[in-house]
């Protein structure tokens, strides 16, 4: 697989006012993201992420360190990038008098388009992102789920090789974020395009994230695919076994794939590395040793928990 | 240069400059209303004080080109001002875009609407006040409508590093940095009056000359040997330093985050 994303040592900082201190922003973030994958950055509000993003996307000049996206220098090749890349953002904005479709023709001429390319580009994306009906609408007078997905639309128009999205759901009802989250898993498997979005909504990022890194106070903490930060961690699948009368009489510690186990009266909780494939030899043990086993609960392990165990 | 693509993209400002414009009232009112107030109000003083035909035709020029200069360099200060107000400015400069895309494609529509505005004001002059424009001949009254937008394009470059640099705060020098320079060209007023220490700022602005060469027509003599020669030149030396302005301003707003600050 390709390098789409390669970040060595960027390190940001902003002056509060003219006088004031510097404050670090980055600290030497390195990352490299494969092409045609959906690379989740997650973090708490301030952790940086927006800054990072804006780096790789050309908006902001980093103070140290390298970054090359698409096989170009974010710095020296930007305007060559920029014809390759887009991104959207939470809380859309654009000119609030321009209907969807003059919105969209703006930022298709901005991009070279123009002519029928340009008409049938914005027909594509007027179709795709359902908004055929309101395409004379003002964007003023859009809801905000319809104002996300001109958004998701407009960063589409020059049909780009990598796209940004930062916080591409924040603010929308569950519905909506469900439907964006659709339309981007969509793009990633249709279009093959390479994704890099920040959240800290941890379901959005274990739903279309193939791999994740996260982000606190300006430093990468932890990066991998789901499993590999759940082994690195520590953490697995819950497997809770209730039993009729008591626990069955077994080393749980010594059972394939067990982490960790707490044993409460008639009730054995198992931490274990993947649920779905050790559950059968569990309960084959178990029932050697005659106990019954009148409940079974799995939980699967989830980002909050990996979050919560990396950031504190 | 690319073109069709350039075009595509000095047409995107161009169309949207136009779109914003003409749903807003508030163009039309900066458009019609003003000018209009503007003519009536020193056309009717000059009445009012009796001046000659010349001294009034002196004084409406002035009227005129403040109208025309005002109006003309609008649309180039608000290129930006519509992104930051609508908080799309990342946007904007996250495309392949240079900035003279922007300043073509805005400047484009701030020249017809000064245009506009010179042809209104300039037909209320000449049908309510008696001002003969025709005087200079075509060829006088194209140079003077050059210096004009010439000048309307500095102030409207100086506005954008302005906006890129302090944000909406730039928002009141759009209006101001156009009176401030009315003020010291000698619009109402031979430059020769100016008191000393302001006269030698006059000098420095192209428009002084543009005026004095346009009034030469009418019986005004002409201060300066080559009025054409300073003005042209200095409005060349002033756009090309704007412009690099602007280019470093852009350049320091991608390091001090002032693009996506402005995008909040």
């Amino acid at each position: 697989m390709h390098t789409a994303i390669i970040a060595q040592g960027i390190g940001k900082s902003f002056r509060a006012g003219f006088f004031g201190p510097r404050k670090q922003v980055l600290h030497a973030v390195d990352l490299e993201v494969g092409a045609g994958a959906i690379f989740g950055i997650l973090g708490p509000n301030g952790a940086g992420k927006t800054t990072f993003i804006s780096i790789l996307a050309t908006l902001l000049r980093p103070d140290a360190g390298l970054a090359r996206v698409l096989g170009l220098d974010v710095v020296k090749d930007a305007p060559r990038l920029r014809e390759r890349i887009n991104l959207a953002a939470s809380g859309a904005h654009f000119l609030w008098c321009l209907t969807v479709e003059e919105n969209l023709k703006f930022y298709g001429r901005l991009y070279g388009l123009g002519g029928r390319a340009l008409k049938v580009r914005v027909g594509e994306l007027l179709e795709l992102f359902g908004l055929q009906p309101h395409r004379r609408v003002t964007f003023e007078r859009l809801s905000t789920g319809l104002k996300q997905r001109l958004a998701l639309a407009k960063a589409l128009i020059n049909t780009p090789e990598l796209l940004f999205l930062d916080e591409p759901t924040t603010g929308l009802d569950p519905e909506m974020a469900q439907h964006i989250r659709g339309e981007i898993l969509r793009l990633n498997r249709e279009a093959g395009l390479t994704i890099l979005l920040t959240t800290h909504n941890l379901r959005e990022a274990e739903m279309l994230c193939g791999e994740v890194a996260f982000l606190k106070e300006g430093r990468l903490l932890a990066r991998g695919t789901m499993s590999a930060l759940q082994e690195r961690l520590g953490l697995g699948d819950r497997v809770s076994l209730f039993f009729q009368d008591g626990p069955a009489p077994l080393d749980y510690g010594r059972l394939p794939g067990v982490l960790a186990h707490k044993l409460e009266d008639n009730r054995v909780d198992l931490m274990v590395d993947r649920a779905e494939e050790r559950l059968a030899p569990i309960l084959a043990a178990v029932s050697q040793t005659r106990s019954q086993v009148i409940q079974v609960r799995l939980k699967e392990v989830d980002l909050a928990e990996i979050y919560h165990e990396i950031t504190h | 240069m690319r073109l069709p693509t350039d075009f595509y993209k000095i047409w995107a400002f161009a169309a949207r400059s136009a779109l914003v414009n003409r749903r807003n009232v508030f163009a039309i009112f900066e458009m019609l209303f003003w000018p209009g107030v503007a003519i009536f109000s020193v056309g009717l003083l000059t009445r009012f004080l009796k001046l000659d035909p010349e001294t009034v035709t002196f004084i409406l020029i002035g009227a005129v080109t403040m109208n025309t200069v005002q109006i003309a360099q609008l649309d180039l200060s608000y290129a930006l001002l519509y992104s930051v107000w609508a908080k799309s400015l990342k946007h904007e400069f996250m495309a392949p875009l240079r900035l003279s895309h922007i300043l073509l494609g805005s400047g484009l529509v701030g020249l017809v609407r000064g245009l506009l505005v010179f042809v209104v004001m300039g037909f209320l002059s000449m049908w309510l006040f008696d001002m003969d424009l025709s005087r200079p001949g075509t060829g006088g009254l194209i140079i003077f409508l050059g210096g004009m937008f010439l000048n309307a394009a500095i102030i409207g470059a100086l506005v954008l590093a302005l906006v890129l640099h302090f944000g909406q705060r730039a928002e009141v020098a759009a209006w101001a940095f156009s009176y401030l320079m009315l003020l010291l060209c000698g619009l109402y007023y031979p430059v020769s009056i100016l008191p000393p220490g302001i006269r030698e700022l006059a000098q420095i602005i192209p428009l002084t000359y543009f005026l004095e060469y346009f009034r030469h027509f009418y019986g005004f003599p002409l201060q300066s040997p080559h009025p054409l020669l300073y003005g042209f030149s200095q409005s060349v030396v002033y756009l090309c330093l704007c412009y690099a302005l602007v280019q470093y301003t852009l350049k320091s707003a991608l390091q001090r985050g002032t693009l996506l600050r402005l995008s909040e």
